[in-house]
């Protein structure tokens, strides 16, 4: 049977498959489900997608994702603020913050040094980041970005700006992921697990 | 669908986007096929084994199949261990990237050259051993223009064509070449480092930087080389 993919229920089915991982089958069935069985399901998806897409902006301190000026991480007073956790992406502000080994703040580049992109300092906020820096609260940030060429070019530079400010800078260990097996895992994750070893 | 399957070919990656949700599109230069579009399915799939593999400024060997057009698919990629054991680190990272973007503008898709993987490979080395980076660029630069056929003219006078002489004083045409000038602004000995490619004092680095950033833009016909402002930026911060 071929779909009529006209009118509006073909627009809504174009439409959803903007979202990550969802073709046209996987949107036609989001769409007649949202349509016949969960209408108020469907309204409420809509309202608070159009009340976020209005309201959320980056945080005024760390550049993540929030609805408000300072987001909750930034304004909960029960964090160690002079802890920072430099990220690439709000998804790792989560990841960390799931892993709950950090009890400080964080900041949020959204995205990495890309000189071919013509992604540089600017862009990743690193202007907010130097003058949070030199107020002198901050006392250590914790380089947390990709283990990418480019994530590393990144954390390179940080520490360089955290050098000038009297700031020190530490970068995530890399290495042997837990359960990993050795023989399994290729070289230049071996080389960085022996290069960054540490006495027991 | 093709027949033609590539193995173990020495490469380097130059360039990467995302693609799809857990594939990655690559731009990498190959020492026998030229320059060539990689897709790298899976690659970032949280368990993929390629991931860190396909890094830039690393010597690979990939072995590829035919894909659709000028798309091939990357089924392996290895490092090659015969280098680069100590990565790329601070200016002479950025200098890098400013590499790979002249040879993604400068060769074109599928064109082999191999003697430019071979000035490639030999810049990467030296930029990793410490060189001094401005006058690795430089020679990269004048060196990957010849090699594509954008040689340049500066050992005689446009005009009198005799001999350019160290201690005279010439002007720049990226068209014309060296024309002698009372009042031109490139010292001889700067001509003469550029054509040696030995560079031995500041001030002719700096006129040979000024000369190559005139020829590039002369031969990019417009387009703006993005990671030169961005590396300007970076290094500022520095």
């Amino acid at each position: 049977m071929v779909m009529d993919k006209k009118g509006l229920l073909g627009q809504l089915i174009q439409d959803l498959c903007y979202l990550p991982g969802v073709g046209p089958k996987s949107a036609q069935r989001m769409a007649f489900y949202l349509l016949q069985r969960n209408r108020d399901g469907a309204k409420r998806l809509a309202e608070t997608l159009l009340e976020s897409l209005n309201k959320v902006t980056r945080c005024k301190s760390c550049r993540n994702l929030t609805d408000q000026m300072i987001c909750s991480i930034c304004s909960n007073q029960g964090r160690d603020h002079s802890v920072v956790c430099i990220v690439e992406t709000p998804a790792d502000v989560w990841a960390v913050d799931q892993a709950s080994v950090f009890g400080g703040v964080f900041f949020v580049l959204h995205g990495h040094l890309s000189p071919l992109d013509g992604i540089g300092p600017d862009e990743l906020g690193l202007d907010l980041l130097e003058q949070r820096l030199e107020n002198k609260e901050i006392k250590e940030i914790i380089l947390a970005t990709n283990s990418t060429v480019e994530g590393e070019a990144t954390a390179q530079l940080i520490s360089e700006i955290a050098k000038r400010s009297h700031v020190r800078a530490s970068r995530i260990a890399h290495g042997v992921p837990m359960g990993g097996e050795l023989e399994y895992i290729d070289s230049s994750t071996l080389t960085h697990a022996f290069k960054g070893r540490k006495p027991i | 669908m093709s027949e033609r399957l590539v193995s173990l070919q020495p490469g380097f990656l130059i360039r990467h986007w995302p693609y799809g949700e857990t594939s990655l599109l690559a731009d990498v230069l190959t020492r026998d096929f030229g320059r060539i579009s990689l897709l790298a399915r899976g690659l970032r799939k949280p368990k993929s084994k390629l991931a860190g593999v396909l890094m830039p400024f690393v010597p690979l060997l990939l072995s590829y199949g035919a894909g659709r057009g000028e798309l091939h698919y990357l089924s392996h990629a290895e490092h090659q261990h015969s280098a680069f054991d100590s990565p790329l680190q601070g200016k002479a990272l950025f200098c890098g990237f400013y590499i790979n973007e002249l040879i993604t503008h400068f060769l074109h898709q599928s064109d082999p050259h191999p003697e430019v993987f071979e000035l490639y490979q030999q810049s990467l080395m030296s930029l990793q051993n410490g060189a001094e980076v401005e006058s690795c660029l430089r020679c990269f630069e004048v060196n990957l223009l010849e090699l594509v056929g954008y040689g340049l003219d500066i050992r005689y006078d446009s005009q009198t064509h005799q001999l350019v002489e160290a201690d005279r004083k010439y002007h720049f045409s990226v068209e014309q070449g060296p024309r002698e000038s009372v009042y031109g602004e490139i010292n001889g000995t700067t001509l003469h480092a550029l054509h040696s490619r030995q560079f031995k004092d500041k001030e002719s680095l700096l006129q040979a930087k000024k000369i190559m950033r005139m020829v590039i833009d002369f031969h990019l016909q417009g387009k703006l080389l993005k990671s030169r402002e961005t590396i300007a930026k970076i290094i500022k911060h520095m």
